[in-house]
């Protein structure tokens, strides 16, 4: 190829990039909800894809596997997601009912009561006072079970949503090693050996850090549970115990943010179980330190399950796959929350992941662009 | 018209082999398998084409596995320090290289050229490695064979050496 041809071959791929640029961002509202169904399902195949093929070498059947491993996952979801519901329908039901006993009522408004007079007298004087707390809760309540209705309408486009997810992660479980062929035939040979190696080496870190992470999950979820037993065994009258620990353990997921969020079950549960309990009002923590309800002890207890996580857990499981910069971490958390939101905190740090791979990559390529 | 009753007509019965297969057949890595394994083994294998002088790798570029000739002919060669190149093999249909790359993420210590428009087979590091925890069973057999092509490229190298040895 003449040198004369190389500057009107760059304005025509400069031309074809721009094209593709403006394509994809006109099209891109179309095409947004498949592309977030496909990264879901590729991150569940990633994290499934040692199951199935564990299963593959005992049954000797791909399909079957896939079947197998889609029908334990949905009968487990099904499983949490109905104990759950349940559970939750039925606290807010006894909470609900609680609410209209007139016991109930002159508890919840001497606790507000005894709250706002223990305030010093300046900032008393700054609370409006306008009457009987029980009525303003029920309020909310029944506004909250109205808010629901227009929550099913949600749940049903979540619903398809997910059931398109499995789908894809199915056809992508079955199909996965030959999808990967399929994407390898296209890198022009100079860049092929290269190429695989980049795929590889983003399988491999994406996927450790994937289970990794589902590791460190259960190991919170199973020690949170361990220590609300134990916070029940001195009276704290925590129910839906499980679930408060799975999830934390899920809510754990998230960096640095996680671990406060998975608290907050915990601490309304054990409000709603013990308002009225003079003993759970005046409980002390270690007989010294006031703990109105168990709160403080339910704090410590989450306090140490972190720091068991931290320091011997996590770095066992997780080790150094990402091996991302604290502040990096953060960045890509603040970056991930403002565009995605909680779920876009919870893809930042495997995404950043990622990129740190590439970018490893291409600066190995550019390091060895003489072997090219 | 061909005759029902005298005429093999289960000729259509058989499974036509690939060219992949049949070339697999003929690489000591890939041998002693049924049929069967060889089109669990034929999934993993990546076709690739070459121009006539076109690299296959460079030397001191990282392997990721091996490649066997489907068609044409491809050089490994070396270039000395005075930039002459030195050519330690021409290699034909059938014949397979870069094995040693299934092992270890090392360098390649040639390089290798297509001669002709060449086909050639790749089977990978990556793809080994699934294999081996899929279907251990087949996985383990590879693995074997390639020791044994190894152990009988070190006899030959050693027979080589003492022969060289004896000469001076």
């Amino acid at each position: 190829m003449s040198k004369s041809t190389d500057p009107l071959q760059q304005i025509y791929r400069i031309i074809i990039g721009l094209i593709i640029i403006g394509f994809v961002y006109v099209i891109w509202p179309y095409i947004a909800t498949v592309v977030v169904m496909l990264v879901f399902a590729f991150l569940f195949t990633t994290i499934l894809l040692p199951g199935v093929d564990n299963l593959e070498r005992k049954i000797k059947s791909r399909g079957l596997s896939v079947l197998i491993m889609t029908i334990i996952v949905i009968a487990v979801i099904s499983v949490f997601l109905g104990g759950f519901t349940s559970g939750l329908v039925k606290q807010a039901k006894e909470f609900s009912s609680q609410l209209n006993q007139d016991d109930y009522i002159s508890d919840l408004n001497s606790f507000a009561e005894k709250a706002v007079n223990s305030l010093p007298e300046f900032v008393r004087d700054i609370i409006p006072r306008t009457g009987n707390m029980a009525d303003k809760l029920q309020g909310q309540v029944s506004g909250i079970l109205q808010n629901l209705l227009s929550f099913a309408g949600a749940v049903g486009s979540f619903l398809f949503t997910v059931v398109m997810v499995i789908i894809f992660t199915v056809i992508i479980l079955y199909g996965y090693y030959h999808f990967r062929k399929s994407l390898v035939r296209f890198i022009p040979n100079k860049y092929f050996e290269i190429g695989l190696r980049l795929i590889f080496n983003i399988e491999r870190s994406v996927s450790s850090y994937l289970r990794g992470q589902l590791l460190a999950a259960t190991s919170v979820a199973i020690l949170s549970i361990i220590g609300l037993f134990i916070l029940n065994a001195f009276g704290a009258n925590l129910t839906l115990v499980v679930f408060i620990g799975i999830i934390a353990g899920l809510a754990n997921l998230i960096p640095l943010v996680g671990p406060f969020v998975g608290m907050a079950p915990a601490i309304l549960i054990a409000f709603m179980n013990n308002l009225g309990n003079d003993i759970a009002l005046g409980h002390k923590l270690f007989g010294v330190v006031p703990s109105p309800f168990f709160i403080p002890d339910i704090i410590l207890m989450f306090l140490i399950v972190q720091q068991i996580d931290n320091n011997y857990i996590t770095p066992k499981v997780v080790g150094q796959s990402v091996g991302l910069h604290p502040i990096l971490v953060m960045i890509a958390l603040l970056i991930g929350g403002t565009l995605l939101g909680p779920l876009g905190m919870l893809f930042a740090v495997p995404t950043a992941g990622v990129i740190k791979v590439v970018g490893q990559e291409i600066a190995f390529v550019s390091r060895n662009a003489h072997l090219l | 018209m061909e005759n029902a009753f005298w005429g093999n007509i289960f000729q259509g019965w058989r499974r036509e082999e690939s060219p992949t297969v049949l070339t697999l057949k003929q690489v000591p890595i890939f041998e002693g398998f049924s049929d069967k394994r060889y089109r669990e083994i034929e999934k993993l294998i990546h076709e690739r084409i070459y121009k006539p002088n076109e690299y296959v790798f460079k030397k001191k570029a990282p392997g990721v596995g091996m490649y066997i000739i489907l068609s044409g002919k491809v050089e490994i060669f070396i270039e000395e320090a005075d930039g002459k190149k030195q050519t330690l093999v021409e290699l034909e249909e059938g014949d397979f290289f870069g094995e040693l790359s299934l092992l270890d993420e090392e360098v390649r210590s040639a390089s290798a050229i297509a001669k002709d428009h060449s086909t050639l087979l790749g089977f990978f590091r990556p793809d080994l490695f699934s294999l081996l925890e899929r279907n251990p069973e087949l996985g383990n057999k590879i693995l074997l064979n390639l020791a044994r092509v190894i152990g009988a490229r070190l006899r030959k190298t050693n027979e080589l050496l003492a022969e060289s040895q004896a000469a001076k």
